[in-house]
């Protein structure tokens, strides 16, 4: 994909020189922040993507089947909810409305990110949402709030996340039995520090801070209600409590 | 779980998720930038984010493995307060993201070792 040139019309001039930098640079320039800004992501992207390859080539996935997988569907959660359907005997309906359940979000997201993406051509806008994630989501929006986010630097994001979710994958499907255990090295937590940091850097002002908990909040009271259903759980409670937080804060802070 | 599903299903499924997962990504964008939202839908998606990362923060951390369990003799909660610290005076993700990686490994070895 070539970085789109010229900046979004949404930003603010920034203060400080950091800032300045970073929107005056070239295109290439931007997009190379882009790939460190979103260097965390690779990380984090890489132990999970070896799950995947592993579970997906247990479950009769090839390699070449694995690896596109990833690399089209770029759907975390969605991928492997999949992988439990289809070992559970599901056929291809009940596979694609639970993959569409779990990444329901998106809509949410593409939603929230689409007011900084006007006014692009309609090929860049297609290329931002392929590689929209809650992460990738995440790190472009606390850019945005900094003024410093461009279609360029975008696209870096979502390049380097792409590739380490592929490459995990890669490495899952080709290596699997012959990897030691990823966890002594603390990937497990991987993503748990990427959203926390996240959480951080989106927190802008006390109000902010006070929707997160209150959504957390609901994640939990959400997880003790046992009726619920148990192979959509979790992905119910993340878009519920998101939705519900976020109305909670629209209608109690109406200046803002 | 054995490999016995025809590869035919599994390319459906593939090319399946591949098209609903960019259609989820891509539809909204397409519509939404290109009409000028109300105010009450623009400061609800102003606070999307901050819920999104709230409701992910709970899940990771204090139901590790879908359930809820005392987070006090757990790794997670103390790893994630480490990362929170590193972020808030680096203000830097990968540092942040290794920081909590190191410190979720540390912690979960001191508790073994404490026997929790």
């Amino acid at each position: 994909m070539p970085p789109a040139t010229g900046s979004s019309p949404d930003h603010q001039r920034p203060e400080d020189p950091a800032a300045a930098i970073a929107l005056m640079g070239s295109a290439p320039a931007r997009f190379r922040r882009g790939l460190r800004l979103g260097f965390p992501i690779f990380l984090g992207y890489l132990p999970v993507g070896i799950a995947f390859g592993i579970l997906a080539g247990q479950i009769g996935f090839s390699v070449t089947q694995t690896v596109i997988c990833s690399a089209t569907a770029l759907a975390g959660a969605g991928q492997f909810i999949a992988l439990q359907f289809l070992g559970d005997g599901s056929g291809v309906l009940g596979v694609l409305i639970a993959t569409t359940v779990v990444n329901l979000r998106y809509v949410l997201f593409a939603s929230t990110i689409s007011t900084y993406l006007r006014n692009l051509r309609t090929p860049t806008q297609a290329a931002l949402a392929f590689s929209l994630t809650d992460e990738t989501f995440a790190i472009n929006i606390a850019d945005h709030r900094q003024g410093l986010a461009t279609p360029a630097s975008m696209a870096g994001v979502g390049a380097v996340s792409w590739l380490g979710w592929v490459l995990g994958t890669f490495i899952g499907a080709v290596g699997a039995g012959r990897i030691g255990n990823p966890s002594l090295f603390g990937v497990d937590f991987a993503m748990p520090a990427m959203f926390t940091a996240l959480f951080i850097a989106l927190a802008q002002d006390w109000r902010h801070v006070v929707i997160g908990v209150i959504s957390g909040a609901l994640v939990l009271g959400l997880a003790s209600l046992p009726a619920l259903g148990i192979h959509l759980s979790t992905s119910w409670f993340l878009l519920i409590a998101s939705m519900v937080g976020a109305g909670i804060g629209a209608a109690v802070w109406r200046e803002g | 779980m054995k490999a016995s599903l025809s590869s035919t299903l599994i390319w459906a499924v593939i090319v399946g998720m591949a098209a609903l997962n960019f259609a989820m990504r891509f539809q909204p964008i397409a519509v939404v930038s290109r009409v000028n939202l109300p105010a009450p839908i623009a400061r609800w998606l102003s606070f999307v984010p901050i819920s999104v990362m709230g409701a992910l923060v709970a899940s990771e951390v204090l139901l590790p493995n879908q359930e809820w369990s005392n987070p006090l003799v757990g790794p997670h909660l103390y790893a994630a307060i480490v990362t929170a610290l590193v972020f808030r005076f680096t203000r830097s993700f990968l540092g942040a993201s290794l920081a909590g990686m190191a410190s979720f490994v540390l912690f979960q070895h001191a508790l073994r070792a404490i026997g929790q």
